[in-house]
């Protein structure tokens, strides 16, 4: 369960508080190198908690926060600058390194999303959900980080559009050795995509360990494999579909072509 | 027929400075959501300023320019008490700006005494097409465009002029990609500040100037920039032009005393109507 | 039944008031009066800020109409409680009527468009023959009711004391009451507010033209002491000083109005005397009036944004309670808090 690779992730202890308000609790994990992690949790569990401590937006009341190497975010919604162009977004990705000769070149996310190549100068605020979650994508690899944290993947998205972003994501991992630490409400999605992952509850860890682990855990199963949690995802709505094997997320880190198609699979099954 | 050329450059000079003062106002509000009482201060303060430099034998150009980098301080100034302490929401800053207006009074008198100062501007008056027109009007009318075109510009084209869009368009977004939003929030008032000085200088010489003066240019201000919903500048100038015409027709055709009531009974309008397209939940949602 | 606090310090605060004019000099005695007319304005200002959570920057225009009104009616020959009793309804009477438009403005808007109605009219004011143009209405007589001449200035001060008791009173009873806790939704969320079923529209009206009533009342008393009125005794100032007084002592409450203007008024008096006393420059006063003004402002609004009551009751309570669960938050925006006089 312990990362092998060194971590550039590492969260330990940390206590967030809003006045008198508690929203995480001694919370501690680890993204290593390369890795794929999934942080999964209802509402209100204080995930955005985590993602401001992380980005350094809220001051931690205790507990450490130690980010080796560069961290982006993918924010949740999307967050675009609506009256920009989708270039001109990407570019401002770039912002912590301004300066550094070709920090600003846009050419590199296209090339990894090329999607977005026809949209480049049309302004965010009028693109897809879809379209739009790639764009945030790609303004977070404008600052090259070595660890991308993505708050929400699928939210509010169509599962079609979901997986394809997954499938993106996947191959960056593959490809790059971009750590990526998941935030979502969807477990299933995040626990097929991810080979660890932790639960947050009510501002704290409740469980963690491998995506198996966690799957096949009746606690979490029951929580958020067959609940609510899994609306986003019209396929899944019973409790007897549990996920698949687990050999797919072993494999995470490797060539992702494989266990993506299955997930997509499955996600495209409406 | 001369005389209507004649107040139409008048008119469309002093709202030049309208619209200078409104951009200022515009800048600000769209990257810190604040209202800046003091805009009508950093106008005040450079016009005073560049009197002062003049009679101390500064050459006009350097006094001027000198006296805009004051009201820019001025302006950041403003923007650190109004904005830096953590928490302060954007209507607690308007009463900030509004206290920082009444301390700004004192120091003027301190330095200035409290009657009306104007300072020589480009002298001499020119004919065209038979109307005799000030040639500070078509200075005043020049610099504003030229600054207009230099502001599209930053904010269009360059890499700190779209961070500071950024920062409008999405404040979360723009501290999730690393910008310190308050900083280019004190960018803002400084930006906002020199807007506001560039507008004092060039009305100075046409309009006498006293420290009291900030209540009439902020309101001439906020009503040219509330057209374009205090954030966009285009319709900010378009509004501001159209103020200063109609205040130069009214004075020129009608009573020059009555040229504020009209201005400001436009700017009532205008909200009034802005506003009935609008509901209170759209408001505190934007908010 | 051993009195409640609260009844003590409201006997006490009454019967300090009764007993000042009494003790203080005549000069005195002309500032106090002119403390309980700021008062006056400064309770119905308080309220709108506090309650219907809009900020007015020409609050002095009520108090300017009251004024004009008991000035014209008395100078054109009617008695002189005609003229006070005109001077809170036509004030009230106009604010309802430019209410309707106005108050479909929200915040920052609604400030420069009270600032806007306050520089309309005293321009028009100022350009009028029937209200004396820049010179003014002079020779206003004094006040006479039912045979009684108010001729000395204690007298005044036991009339303004009157008019603040009632208004105090007033609004007191309005906050207690079924529509006042509706108010207090509305200077917290408007939408919320009204999808609870609070006639928000008619209640922003009614404590709009209320506050005018106050100023046009304490305007009407002004005009038959000072004895004329002109519009250089109304200027945009005065409507910045009642913001002040109001965020000062805290919007929202009686006491917080009562302590704004006595607060106020006492440290300009006292910066007078500083200012004029020998080898001081001419501008002396007023420069340090202006910088009082600005950093008293700045301070409140920045480290105590409920004001100087609310925090003082706050701090008090929490004492009290001490021993028992520390349930204040002095970080999180109280409901009264200026933050939250949504825009």
């Amino acid at each position: 369960m312990t990362p092998v690779v060194p971590p550039v992730v590492e969260v330990g202890d940390l206590v967030v508080r809003y006045g008198t308000a508690t929203a995480l609790d001694r919370v501690s994990l680890t993204v290593g190198a390369g890795e794929l992690v999934a942080l999964v949790g209802p509402n209100g569990a204080g995930k955005s908690s985590l993602v401001n401590a992380i980005m350094g937006i809220v001051r931690p009341a205790s507990g450490r926060v130690r980010v080796s190497g560069r961290v982006a975010l993918v924010p949740e919604g999307r967050q675009m600058f609506g009256d920009l162009s989708v270039d001109d977004n990407l570019r401002l990705g770039a912002w912590r390194r301004r300066g550094r000769p070709g920090a600003r070149d846009t050419s590199r996310v296209y090339e990894v999303l090329p999607e977005l190549t026809r949209v480049r100068h049309q302004r965010a605020g009028t693109l897809s959900g879809g379209q739009q979650q790639m764009v945030a994508f790609g303004r977070a690899l404008m600052a090259e980080p070595d660890v991308v944290v993505v708050d929400e993947l699928s939210l509010g998205l169509a599962p079609m559009v979901t997986a394809g972003l997954a499938e993106h994501l996947r191959s960056l991992n593959a490809g790059r050795g971009l750590a990526v630490l998941l935030i979502e409400q969807n477990a299933r999605l995040a626990l097929d995509l991810c080979g660890r992952g932790y639960v947050l509850e009510a501002g704290r860890i409740r469980a963690q360990g491998s995506a198996d682990e966690l799957a096949r855990s009746a606690e979490v199963a029951a929580a958020y494999l067959g609940g609510p949690a899994t609306t986003a995802e019209p396929g899944g709505s019973g409790p007897e579909g549990t996920g698949p094997d687990g050999t797919k997320r072993g494999a995470a880190k490797g060539g992702g072509t494989g266990p993506g198609g299955a997930v997509s699979g499955r996600e495209a099954r409406p | 027929m001369s005389d209507f050329l004649q107040y139409l450059i008048s008119g469309l000079a002093v709202g030049c400075g309208f619209a200078l003062l409104a951009s200022g106002l515009v800048t600000i509000h769209r990257v810190t959501r604040v209202v800046n009482f003091a805009q009508g201060m950093f106008a005040v303060v450079a016009g005073l300023t560049a009197g002062s430099l003049l009679s101390a034998g500064l050459p006009h150009g350097l006094a001027e320019v000198a006296a805009v980098a004051v009201a820019g301080a001025a302006g950041l100034l403003v923007g650190l008490i109004a904005t830096g302490r953590r928490g302060t929401s954007a209507q607690s800053a308007l009463i900030v700006t509004l206290g920082l207006g009444f301390v700004a009074y004192a120091v003027e008198i301190m330095i200035w005494g409290d009657n009306p100062r104007s300072h020589p501007g480009l002298g001499g008056s020119v004919q065209f097409a038979g109307a005799f027109v000030q040639k500070q009007s078509f200075l005043v009318i020049g610099v504003t465009a030229v600054v207009f075109a230099a502001l599209w510009l930053f904010f269009n084209r360059s890499y700190p002029g779209k961070a500071l869009s950024a920062c409008a368009s999405n404040p979360y977004a723009a501290r999730a990609v690393g910008i310190d939003v308050t900083r280019m929030g004190l960018v803002a008032f400084a930006l906002g500040g020199m807007l506001g000085g560039t507008a004092g200088v060039l009305l100075t010489p046409m309009l006498p100037i006293s420290y009291n003066s900030d209540v009439l240019l902020i309101t001439n201000g906020f009503a040219a920039a509330v057209l374009g919903g205090l954030n966009r500048p285009g319709p900010a100038l378009a509004g501001a032009l159209v103020l200063g015409v109609a205040e130069a027709m009214v004075a020129g055709y009608y009573e020059a005393a009555y040229q504020t009531v009209v201005a400001l009974a436009l700017m009532l309008a205008i909200m009034i109507w802005q506003s009935s397209r609008r509901t209170a939940l759209q408001e505190e949602t934007a908010r | 039944m051993k009195p409640s606090p609260r009844v003590l310090v409201a006997a006490a605060v009454c019967a300090a008031a009764l007993a000042a004019p009494l003790l203080l000099s005549e000069a005195q005695v002309s500032v106090y009066v002119l403390l309980l007319l700021a008062a006056c304005v400064v309770t119905g200002l308080s309220m709108l800020m506090g309650y219907a959570g809009q900020v007015s920057l020409g609050q002095a225009s009520f108090f300017m109409v009251g004024g004009y009104t008991a000035a014209l009616i008395t100078t054109h020959g009617r008695p002189s409680w005609l003229g006070l009793a005109a001077a809170p309804l036509v004030a009230a009477a106009l604010a309802a009527l430019i209410g309707v438009p106005l108050l479909r403005l929200r915040g920052h808007q609604l400030a420069f468009a009270t600032l806007a109605v306050q520089l309309i009219l005293l321009n028009l004011v100022g350009q009028q023959e029937w209200t004396g143009g820049d010179i003014g209405l002079q020779g206003v007589p004094r006040l006479e009711i039912a045979g009684y001449e108010f001729a000395t200035d204690l007298s005044y001060a036991y009339l303004a004391l009157a008019a603040l008791g009632l208004i105090a009173l007033i609004t007191r009873n309005i906050v207690a009451s079924r529509p006042g806790r509706g108010l207090r939704a509305l200077a917290t969320s408007e939408v919320a507010a009204a999808s609870s079923g609070v006639p928000v529209a008619t209640y922003k009206l009614a404590v709009f033209s209320l506050s005018a009533g106050f100023a046009g009342l304490a305007g009407g008393i002004y005009a038959f002491y000072i004895g004329y009125v002109a519009p250089g005794s109304f200027p945009v100032l005065l409507s910045f000083e009642y913001v002040v007084m109001v965020v000062v002592g805290g919007a929202g409450t009686v006491y917080g109005a009562l302590a704004g203007a006595t607060v106020i008024t006492l440290l300009l008096q006292l910066l007078n005397n500083v200012g004029t006393m020998e080898g001081m420059p001419a501008a002396a006063p007023t420069v340090l009036s202006y910088a009082v003004y600005g950093l008293l402002l700045i301070l409140i609004v920045l480290f105590m944004p409920r004001g100087l009551v609310p925090s003082a009751t706050g701090w008090w309570e929490r004492r009290a309670a001490r021993g028992a669960p520390a349930s204040d938050e002095p970080d999180a925006a109280p409901v009264r808090d200026l933050a939250r006089t949504s825009p």
